[in-house]
């Protein structure tokens, strides 16, 4: 059961946190997506110092409509004569506030409802299995849209639907590894120690689960980004802020399509897209990282380019016996004439 | 054994939607204490006594003037008879009847993105598993990395801009008229397809691209298995061995996958449909919503969960055809 | 002496990867006689199984190089074959029984039904014809019930049960050629020796060669005729059966017959050959078994010995092999 032994390999790294921030780097695509992160994180701190405009200033509007120019890089909404660039800059603080800390909520409470579930099972166990199922059932988009009217519309709202529902995919995964991890000896060593429920779930199985759990979060992280887009484009979001979602549906309604303003369709677009993408880039290397199997390794079939290369023609040729006459024949090559097919 | 865990399977769908069923019922009054209050929030100049007639007159129109046990019963009864409503538009049509109206539109864009998806998702990630670690297969890995971070929403956006205004191939914005003007002749068919155009193509790229992930994942997982190897030790031919027997397996977790999809097509398309403005029933949801059409909104949301429960159903019904391994055993 | 009906020379299979490159065998040669039996004994990781997916022609180029001087069955060539050549030896002339019926078999396919492509590939055999000879087959390892039990899915069955449809599948179309790889492995004890029987029934009544990989003594001394013994890549003896047992010459071969507990001993302690086989990246210098050989000396960790011809057609790849003094 290849499965089982992943998992294994998985709880059974030590966790530390700057440990892996340090594989992360070197490894080169790790190192470009953990760049692109610390990027995106300070644009969004120093957003006031960076925007050359506050959009959320009135008196800072220039002419509407504008196009990119060197006072506006990306020109001005035809809205409300906004620097578009400016709002760029602050857009990012929306989509990585309500992203990180959505990703943060959610590992908790993933984690929590997972090692329960896995751990104590039971009645426990089959609750929270059931009301994954419900949950899992009801369309969140729709769900989003009823709640902000009911509730107003807000990133609180938001962020609590998120919250609520976004937390059994984590929990699902959590739970079969903490399955796997119950059987485990050193869990079993503890609990015939006389070690408390409690005790064995966060001094034995937590750390266990902790590298899945950081993986998940981050592609999470990603996920929620996406979502809270698509949730601003529809205009669910708080209406002050500023979002990139927001203003790819200002750019919309504005007429940007029709008046061909394009750079402030793609800004935002670019602005979400680097955002998940460089979040996804670190999950992914996580999991390389954490389960090496999975690679999509091309380095492995470069390898084999070369079939004939000197190297392996030695490491055949030791394989002889010693003062053995070589073989008269020519050596027949049993892979030669194959076709190429899955490894 | 499989008759029995079929029933319980249908049983545990009939449980869960109530489950949903109860929790639609209570949104509503989320919030408010008085229902009445939400369908008739109180309006500017008005005396608390004439709010108080028009609460009252609200109420014996809405039915809420029975307790709230009662209400539910109501709503339960209501549902039987598979009536969801009667919407607050002009003419007060019934829900049902609505959906019923703008359900097909939708069903076009998802069904014909779900299709063209799937086939072509199999076709690449079979293509990807074959070349594995060549570039075909690094191609398909980060496109898989590239379509997640780009919004269908976004692409939709570019490619209305693109094709539709600059290039003029297609219309950026649904016909009106399109609706309405439908009569099942060749013409209006065309324009149907015309004007859906943009929007699966906007849905269909990350369709595509998923698909095509699970399907290389799953079918390099299958070739690594030992009955591969027994299969080709016995001299069938690649073609057999890659179909009845990779592929075969191979499918299981696609099915999965493919259920997923299906429990989401419908309210998947609300974003696309409000880009383009498709009238189905995203559009339809969204109208509601701006109009506070109660009624039609949860009536929508109802209908949305109860196709969920039904797709989920029917797909893990598939599983146990599919995999015989499969019998009264619990969770996966 | 009759032709063999296989002649493996001068096998050799790599593993190239990240680290460097896995030598699985290196240079093994492997006779084997009509209607005889012959046993590959080893280790778990000498390279047994990769032997017989290599005759088979079963490994794929990534992740496998391979190079041979001869391999022929029955006097035929399989080396220079190309895939969908062999596609045509494989099931017909020449099968395989694996290890692992559980993953063996086609989680969704009824065993019958995977039987009967064997004969429908095979032979021009109807769809109903074919179900036939696959009862009967199955009729003819021991299966009770065989036309129900065909329609059967491989979960469905015992182990044993699940063993017995791979030999079925593997006789199907009378092979020349049998290689059972750790046939009986995965089975309790009782249900092996139901197997063994059914195999050498098989194999005698039908005068079917078999070569049979196992790391279990057992099984090599009631049903082979010749042993090869194999160790991390070479064969460092062969012997008859008999000889074998009797008269092991090579340090390895004689530490594996001590470490198999006999009843008859006087409750002795387990003997084992200290330390483990060694990783098949980083090999010991000169004879791969000289760190765990007690008679290693001058000039076992120096260089390789050949293997080296003795009385009776037998072989050994040792400088010092047991009984040395009997042969002078």
């Amino acid at each position: 059961m290849s499965e089982r032994s992943v998992f294994l390999r998985v709880a059974q790294r030590g966790s530390s946190f700057l440990s892996l921030v340090k594989k992360l780097w070197q490894h080169p695509k790790g190192r470009v997506g953990l760049i692109l992160v610390g990027f995106l994180v300070l644009v969004a701190v120093l957003a006031p110092v960076l925007a050359p405009y506050d959009p959320y200033d009135v008196t800072q509007r220039a002419e509407k409509g504008l196009r990119p120019s060197l006072q506006h890089p990306l020109g001005t909404t035809i809205t409300t004569g906004q620097d578009i660039f400016s709002m760029l800059i602050y857009g990012s603080r929306v989509s990585l506030m309500i992203g990180i800390s959505t990703g943060v909520v959610l590992a908790f409470l993933g984690a929590l409802m997972g090692v329960m579930a896995g751990y104590i099972g039971g009645f426990v166990d089959n609750l929270i299995m059931r009301i994954v199922d419900v949950l899992l059932v009801i369309p969140t988009l729709p769900l989003i849209i009823v709640l902000t009217n009911f509730l107003g519309r807000s990133y609180f709202v938001i962020v609590l639907v998120f919250v609520l529902f976004g937390w059994t995919g984590l929990a699902r995964i959590i739970r079969s590894l903490v399955l796997v991890l119950k059987n485990s000896n050193y869990v079993k060593a503890a609990e015939l120690a006389g070690a408390s429920r409690w005790y064995v779930m966060t001094k034995h199985i937590l750390p266990g689960t902790s590298h899945l759990i950081i993986m998940n979060t981050t592609l999470t992280c990603a996920g929620i980004m996406v979502a809270e887009a698509g949730l601003s484009f529809l205009g669910l979001g708080d209406p002050t802020a500023i979002s990139w979602g927001k203003m790819l549906a200002e750019a919309q309604g504005g007429g940007a399509l029709l008046f061909g303003a394009w750079w402030w369709i793609l800004a935002p677009g670019a602005g979400i897209f680097l955002a998940v993408f460089s979040f996804m880039r670190i999950g992914i290397v996580m999991e390389e990282v954490f389960n090496p199997r999975m690679k999509a390794s091309s380095s492995i079939y470069k390898l084999f380019k070369h079939l004939n290369n000197t190297y392996l023609e030695e490491v055949f040729r030791s394989m002889e016996d010693e003062e053995c006459p070589e073989s008269s024949q020519e050596p027949d090559y049993l892979d030669a004439s194959h076709a190429e097919g899955p490894p | 054994m499989k008759r029995s865990y079929v029933i319980k399977r249908i049983l545990y769908a009939v449980f869960i939607f109530f489950v949903v069923l109860t929790l639609n019922f209570f949104i509503p009054r989320l919030g408010v204490r008085d229902p009445a209050e939400r369908y008739y929030p109180p309006r500017g100049a008005m005396s608390d006594i004439e709010y108080e007639i028009i609460k009252q007159f609200t109420r014996e129109q809405y039915g809420f003037d029975v307790s709230t046990f009662q209400q539910y019963i109501r709503y339960v009864q209501g549902l039987m008879r598979l009536d969801l409503g009667t919407s607050l538009q002009p003419g007060s049509p019934k829900v049902t009847t609505l959906i019923g109206q703008r359900l097909p539109w939708t069903l076009v864009l998802s069904v014909s993105t779900l299709l063209i998806s799937l086939i072509i998702g199999l076709l690449f990630g079979t293509l990807a598993a074959w070349k594995r670690g060549r570039w075909q297969d690094t191609m398909l890995l980060n496109a898989s990395t590239i379509s997640i971070a780009l919004p269908s929403f976004f692409i939709a956006l570019m490619l209305s801009f693109y094709l539709g205004f600059e290039l003029e191939l297609f219309p950026a914005y649904t016909n009106p008229n399109m609706v309405a003007q439908f009569d099942w002749s060749w013409k209006a068919i065309q324009v149907v397809l015309n004007n859906a155009a943009l929007p699966i193509m906007s849905m269909t790229l990350g369709g595509i691209v998923g698909y095509s992930q699970t399907t290389r994942n799953s079918v390099i997982a299958v070739t690594n298995e030992d009955f591969v190897i027994t299969a080709r030790a016995k001299g069938l031919s690649h073609t057999t061995v890659l179909y009845k027997h990779v592929l075969r397996n191979a499918m299981l977790p696609l099915a999965t996958s493919i259920g997923m999809s299906i429990s989401g097509l419908i309210g998947g398309a609300i974003i696309i449909e409000r880009v383009f403005n498709w009238q189905g029933m995203g559009t339809l949801f969204l109208e509601a919503n701006s109009t506070n059409d109660y009624p039609l909104m949860m009536g929508i949301m109802l209908f949305l969960s109860a196709f969920a429960i039904l797709a989920n159903l029917v797909t893990e019904l598939f599983y146990v055809i599919l995999d015989p391994r499969v019998t009264v055993g619990d969770r996966r | 002496m009759t032709d063999p009906m296989l002649e493996v020379r001068n096998l050799k299979v790599a593993f190239p990867c990240a680290g460097g490159v896995i030598r699985a065998v290196e240079g093994i040669d492997l006779i084997t006689k009509k209607a005889e039996c012959v046993a590959l004994v080893g280790e778990s990781g000498c390279g047994k199984s990769v032997t017989a997916l290599s005759i088979m022609k079963l490994l794929r180029t990534p992740p496998s190089v391979s190079r041979i001087d001869k391999l022929q069955l029955d006097g035929r060539d399989l080396a220079r074959l190309t895939d969908r050549e062999m596609e045509r030896v494989r099931g017909r002339d020449m099968a395989m029984i694996f290890q692992d019926a559980m993953t063996a078999l086609n989680p969704v396919m009824t065993v019958g039904k995977q039987i009967d492509e064997v004969y429908r590939r095979h032979t021009r055999l109807s769809r109903k014809d074919a179900r036939q000879q696959t009862v009967s087959a199955l009729e003819l390892v021991g299966v009770p019930e065989a036309s129900s039990r065909a329609n059967s899915y491989p979960h469905e069955l015992s182990g044993g049960m699940r063993q017995r449809v791979l030999i079925a599948l593997a006789f199907a179309c009378m092979p020349k050629l049998i290689i059972a790889d750790e046939p009986t492995t995965s089975l309790d004890v009782t249900i092996q020796a139901q197997v063994l029987d059914v195999l050498k029934s098989m194999q005698q009544d039908h005068d079917v060669s078999a070569l049979l990989i196992t790391h279990d003594l057992s099984v090599v001394v009631n049903m082979a005729d010749t042993v090869y013994v194999m160790y991390s890549g070479k064969i460092v003896e062969t012997a008859a059966v008999q000889g074998l047992f009797l008269e092991p010459r090579h340090p390895y071969t004689q530490g594996l017959l001590a470490s198999v507990p006999r009843l008859s001993d006087d409750k002795q302690a387990f003997v084992q050959i200290p330390d483990t086989v060694p990783h098949p990246m980083r090999k010991p210098s000169g004879c791969y078994f000289h760190p765990r050989c007690s008679r290693s000396s001058i000039p076992c960790p120096q260089r390789m010995p050949r293997l080296e011809p003795l009385e009776n057609g037998r072989q050994v790849r040792c400088w010092h092999p047991l009984h040395q003094e009997r042969e002078m």
